[in-house]
């Protein structure tokens, strides 16, 4: 151990259990239906060569792509397996990011992340990470703030200042060491709450 | 032979190998060896440093690939002498060492040569003035000495040690050391070291811990790894380092991080068993401080993984046996766990508990004591915690100490819980919390797994104990809205029925089954429907065991019994919502079941469950009763329920699988009764209950209903399910096949008749090849001319006639049969008749995915090598047909190769990349997104498998941009073309695998440029599209930057 860490002994709670499956898919009497009766395989060679006539009966392109928002919940995907910066272990387990905390409405996401202590110093390394990630898996028209939950730390104006400065934030992704730190946490953020 | 010409000419040109002439001469007894030193003298004692190596040189190389038996033991004296007045010689020394060590293997050659040699070595040879290449030399002869004449240099006492760690004192390189490391071990193990051991401590530990790294493409490919291990080996070979090494290793502690903190873990674990009790004892508790701190404060689960076997190896050694009690620091340990436990939720109580477990599985004694002294203290917490939040983190705490006792106690090892008794004082605390958290919310992950444990530890547990945990997990199962939970709780079950199979059966079972309605719930009733679903698949998991099977096939089918004679009936005209309603939902229910039996059998299946054809008869002719008496005649308009086609899908599907499980035998019989249904319209030996149909014939009779031609489904499905030698019920194969392609192109109503009809045509074509073998010519000749050329006909008899010739013809490539081949060529042929007829020849070149499907999961029989032979034949001529082709009329050709893709596995494309590349980007510009799916599924599984060939990977790198421009179109939605959530997914993976495939420099310049684009993806409507595009552009991201 080459440094002191700020928090050596955090809890760790169990994983929240909100699997992205539970939602349910299509409208009228495609709901009705378990998944996968919905993708079982097309019959490949009998729709061939009708495609362009347009009396395909089964999955054309076209009418199928029903547009399926953005919503909390994916935004919390996105996020439960950051690693926390001192543990090896994710924001979700530490509760970090919860669910409950991220509000998307129209172009706009809010996410409040909660310290783990209140002095905690890496509070801005992880509103960084959030924000990278944000930045990179969020189309470009959502405006992101990233705040810390208001109570839960002892400096929440200067972290949210920090957070949401857009040169700041240019800034620090400009440092070298600081991105790489970044970047380290964002390594484990595709694995979306699986183990 | 004239030896000193040889010899002289061999010299003279530097040719120091021997030639063969030679070579045999002395193998064969006809040149001696002494003649050839004889004739070598005037070299070997030459003053010309140059001359006198190439003598040397040349002996050596000599006497390597001679016959041992012609070196007397005067020659080997003689040559032994020799060599060792050489080792003075500067230059020469390579040569002797190589000729001493085959004379060291010779049997003539004795101990005392083996002293002398190994004393004039360490007298004349200065290590330090050689280079790497030549002190290999060295160590390979002292490593030959030693394996031959150990006994000797034994004997030599001081001596032999002594001299030994000063030659070898200082090596540095790679292959050298890992050659001394396995030396000094034998050395450490064999011989009397007590005296010397701080000199071997010198020469060893002084490489601990090891930092090394290969250089990139080091051609002896030693890793730091192997390095590690073989040095861990020596520092474990000696109990007399103990003294001096334990304090190097607490040393080491404060300073090594990463890798070397792990190596240093690991070399404890290895080396305390070693040293022994009394040695570790004095330094215990600093070494529990050490290995204490990593599994704490670990960032890295490697190296912590690491420490906990150095602690587990730290008090298996000073806890050996029952015996030995747990005092001193396993008590110590103990409490400091303890304490720590008092804050369960935190993250070090995490690190107490594996602590714990450690100690179980290293020692009998200090195990039983760890867990004497921790479930007290874990029960009174959980039942008067002091904040509620502390239960859950308790009861994990509980389960995973219980894990490791089942670790512990499996039926292979030797510790059994009936001796140790560990968990017996706590055989009620535990059932009590178990129980208690089976029916709290927040506690039922950790309790399931607890149960789950305590069932399989050998001899704990009774069944009333198993039934109560049983009863718990049902209620979850049941009751739970928690998926995951539910998922748990089944596999906990799956589980606990492999040990009490009569448990489940008994009482999870019946209350499973008694839960799932009689009707559908109505299409609001959403959480009815999750519900049920969740039962189905929690039986399907559990209902797998032979034992358990039975019962899920008769309750199912009594359900759909149930509803068949219970669906509501159909109006004809007003309230539609109201009818998809109640009609859709008892389909999707019905559905379900059916579905639910089809994944069991499947799992049987692959499982490779014998007792599936024992409820053959329980099953098939009770469903087929089903769709066979809805398929008949009905007053005023009634569509029964299991005339909907989804339903008829999976009754074939199930009796296809079932049948595929009956000996030929039975399979006959039941062929026969298949037949006269079908043919002859005896519908009495195939169903359950002969008084429910109402058919009065063949269903494929023409003017037959349409209800009664979808029964197709059953018939297709039983003849694909059917072997080989099967006896057929009829002798005219011929004709039974025109009866059907007949029935397919005339007869059938619509695409799905047509679907199932041509299956049973392959099907037949494919087993009974040989039958058919001198009619099929005829055949599809005769569907050619008549039916596919005659562009008279109707458009739809043209197009379902080339689908029955490519179904035979797909039959028939599987089996290699030359005719698929030629009758192939036909329809290559048509392609070029595209400006003519561009609707049909498009219709046949995409045909070609038909042959692409090839075996797939159906019981077709397929020949090895069947997809490289017909890729070859068809790809050279439609390159060449492509090649001929101009403007438009080259498509065809592209859509033609883009179909068969999916045919060829990545191997074969990497065979002749250079032809196959172009062709595929190119495709990627096809408007079809199933043509274009093909190409990129099939560039994905390039560069996944590219990696071993030079030329494969200049081909991609030289490729790369043109491919990340081609995947990008295909991933985003662009207007005018045609897009499918497929393609986009295919196409955002394949671009995920550039940055672990292609080397930065040759798509540094493209990054800016994905990076923006999969901005776009990211707006997907699509859920799953818009996952894959966030990973793919994280890719993206990192690609090219340092780590």
């Amino acid at each position: 151990m080459s440094r002191q860490l700020d928090n050596d002994n955090p809890t760790i709670f169990a994983p929240a259990h909100t699997s992205s499956t539970s939602r349910r898919t299509g409208s009228g009497a495609k709901a009705l239906w378990a998944n996968e009766a919905l993708d079982g395989e097309d019959d490949v060679y009998l729709q061939y060569g009708a495609g362009d006539g347009g009396d395909a009966s089964g999955s054309g392109s076209g009418s199928e792509e029903e547009r399926e928002d953005i919503d909390a919940e994916e935004v919390y995907d996105l996020l439960r397996s950051i690693t926390d910066p001192e543990h090896p272990v994710s924001l979700e387990a530490l509760r970090v990011v919860n669910p409950n905390d991220i509000h998307v409405a129209g172009n706009r996401v809010l996410v409040y992340l909660t310290p783990t202590i209140p002095h905690c110093s890496m509070s801005t390394l992880i509103g960084l990470s959030l924000r990278v990630r944000l930045l990179r898996a969020l189309p470009a028209r959502y405006r992101v703030d990233i705040r810390i939950k208001s109570g839960t730390h002892q400096s929440e104006h200067a972290v949210n200042k920090q957070l949401n400065d857009k040169e700041r934030v240019q800034a620090a992704l400009e440092n070298k060491h600081l991105l790489s730190v970044v970047e380290g946490c964002l390594a484990t953020a595709g694995k979306r709450g699986e183990a | 032979m004239d030896v000193p010409r040889i010899v002289r000419t061999q010299i003279s040109t530097s040719e120091l190998g021997p030639p063969k002439e030679l070579l045999e001469g002395v193998n064969g007894g006809q040149v001696g060896l002494l003649e050839v030193i004889k004739a070598l003298g005037e070299y070997l004692t030459s003053p010309e440093d140059d001359v006198r190596l190439k003598g040397l040189t040349f002996l050596s190389n000599l006497l390597k690939v001679i016959t041992p038996s012609k070196v007397n033991r005067q020659a080997t004296a003689t040559l032994t002498n020799f060599y060792l007045s050489k080792l003075d010689d500067f230059d020469s020394l390579p040569p002797a060492l190589q000729g001493l060590t085959i004379l060291s293997k010779l049997p003539t050659f004795d101990d005392s040569a083996a002293v002398d040699v190994y004393k004039g070595i360490v007298e004349n040879v200065n290590m330090k003035s050689y280079v790497q290449a030549t002190r290999h030399l060295v160590y390979v002869l002292f490593d030959s000495l030693l394996a031959t004449h150990r006994s000797a240099l034994k004997e030599m006492g001081t001596a032999f040690v002594n001299s030994y760690t000063k030659m070898v004192d200082g090596e540095k390189d790679p292959r050298n050391l890992m050659l001394l490391f396995s030396i000094d071990r034998v050395i450490l193990l064999e011989f009397d070291v007590k005296d010397h051991i701080e000199d071997f401590f010198d020469i060893t530990f002084c490489y601990f811990p090891i930092s090394f790294r290969p250089p990139p493409n080091d051609p002896y490919g030693i890793t730091a790894e192997d390095l590690k291990l073989a040095l861990r080996k020596c520092m474990a070979a000696s109990p007399y380092f103990a003294k001096m090494a334990l304090p190097l290793f607490l040393e080491k502690f404060s300073t090594s991080t990463g890798q070397s903190m792990k190596d240093l873990m690991l070399s404890i674990a290895a080396c305390i068993p070693v040293y022994g009790a009394e040695a570790v004892r004095e330094r215990g508790s600093e070494l529990w401080e050490g290995i204490k701190t990593e599994v704490f404060y670990s960032s890295d689960t490697s190296i912590e993984a690491a420490a906990l076997s150095a602690f587990e190896s730290l008090i298996r050694t000073l806890y050996p046996t029952e015996k030995e009690p747990a005092t001193g620091l396993a008590q110590d340990i103990i409490k400091e766990c303890l304490a720590i436990l008092n804050e369960p939720e935190k993250s070090q109580a995490m690190a107490a508990t594996k602590i714990l477990a450690a100690m179980l599985r290293a020692s009998v004694s200090a195990g039983i004591f760890a867990f004497s002294q921790v479930f007290p203290q874990l029960f009174k917490q959980f039942n008067t915690p002091p904040l509620p939040s502390h239960r859950a983190p308790l009861l994990s705490t509980i389960s995973s100490l219980l894990i490791a006792a089942q670790s512990v106690y499996t039926p292979e090892s030797v510790r059994r819980q009936s001796q140790e008794r560990s968990l017996e004082p706590f055989r009620g605390g535990i059932l009590d919390v178990l129980r208690e958290g089976l029916r709290t919310e927040g506690l039922k992950g950790p309790a399931i797994k607890g149960s789950e444990a305590c069932v399989q530890i050998a001899g704990f547990w009774g069944r009333e104990e198993v039934e109560d945990v049983v009863r718990g997990m049902n209620d979850i199962l049941i009751n739970d809205n928690d998926p995951e939970t539910r998922a748990e709780a089944v596999s906990a079950l799956t589980t606990i029925s492999t040990f009490h199979p009569t448990v489940i059966e008994a009482i999870t079972l019946p209350l499973m089954f008694h839960s799932l309605p009689d009707t559908a719930p109505p299409a609001s009733d959403f959480t009815g429907r999750d519900k049920y679903r969740s039962i189905l698949g929690s039986l399907t998991e559990l209902c797998a065991q032979p034992a358990l099977f039975q019962t899920l096939v008769i309750r199912v089918t009594t359900k759909l019994d149930l509803l068949a004679s219970s669906s509501p009936a159909q109006d004809a005209d007003d309230n539609m919502g109201e009818k998809l309603d109640g009609r859709e939902c008892t389909v999707v229910y019905a559905w379900d079941l059916l579905n639910s039996l089809v994944k069991v059998i499947e799992q049987k299946t692959k499982a490779k469950h014998i007792d599936l054809s024992r409820y053959f008869d329980q099953l098939i002719p009770r469903i087929w009763t089903l769709v066979i008496s809805a398929a008949g005649p009905r007053t005023g308009g009634d569509q029964p329920l299991f005339r909907d086609r989804r339903l008829l899908a999976l009754v074939g599907r199930i009796g296809e699988q079932m049948i595929y499980e009956l000996s030929s035998e039975r399979q006959s019989k039941w062929l026969e009764a298949v037949y006269n249904a079908f043919e002859k319209g005896v519908w009495a030996e195939v169903v359950h209950a002969k008084a429910q149909v109402r058919l009065s014939g063949s269903s494929l009779r023409n003017g037959a209903s349409s209800s009664e031609q979808d029964l197709i489904a059953l018939y297709s499905t039983a003849i694909q399910g059917l072997k080989n030698d099967v006896r057929l019920p009829f002798d005219q194969l011929a004709a039974f096949l025109s009866s059907k392609v007949h029935w397919t192109i005339r007869v059938a109503r619509d695409q799905w008749q047509v679907k199932y009809a041509l299956d049973l045509i392959c099907a037949f074509v494919n087993k009974r090849e040989a039958e058919l073998r001198d009619s099929l010519e005829d055949v599809l000749t005769n569907i050619w001319n008549v039916e596919v050329q005659d562009t008279s006909k109707d458009l739809e008899v043209r197009k379902r006639a080339l689908l029955v010739y490519l179904h035979i013809v797909k039959a028939l490539a599987l089996l290699r049969a030359p005719l698929a081949y030629t009758a192939l060529d036909r329809v290559i042929e048509i392609l070029n008749l595209s400006n003519l007829d561009p609707d049909y020849v498009g219709y046949a070149a995409s045909g070609f995915g038909i042959l692409a499907s090839g075996k797939g999961k159906s019981h077709l029989t397929a020949k090895l090598l069947h997809a490289q032979k017909l890729w070859n034949h068809v790809l050279a001529k439609l390159i060449a047909g492509d090649k001929e082709a101009s403007g438009k009329d080259r498509l065809v050709y592209l859509v033609a190769f883009a179909s068969l893709l999916p045919l060829v596995p990545a191997s074969l494309c990497l065979s002749d990349l250079s032809t196959i590349l172009p062709l595929i980007l190119r495709s990627l510009s096809l408007s079809d997104p199933k043509q274009r799916t093909n190409a990129i599924t099939t560039l994905t599984s390039i560069l996944e498998t590219a990696s071993d060939s030079k030329e494969v990977d200049k081909a991609i790198h030289a490729k790369a941009v043109d491919m990340v421009q081609s995947l990008l179109k295909s991933a985003l939605i662009e207007a005018d073309v045609p897009s499918s959530p497929k393609v986009r997914i295919a196409a955002l993976a394949a671009l995920s695998l550039f940055p672990d495939v292609i080397r930065f420099e040759a798509l540094h310049t493209q990054k800016s440029t994905v990076i923006k684009q999969l901005g776009r993806a990211l707006d997907d409507p699509l859920r799953s599209v818009r996952k894959e595009a966030v990973e793919c552009r994280a890719k993206w991201y990192r690609y090219g930057n340092a780590t």
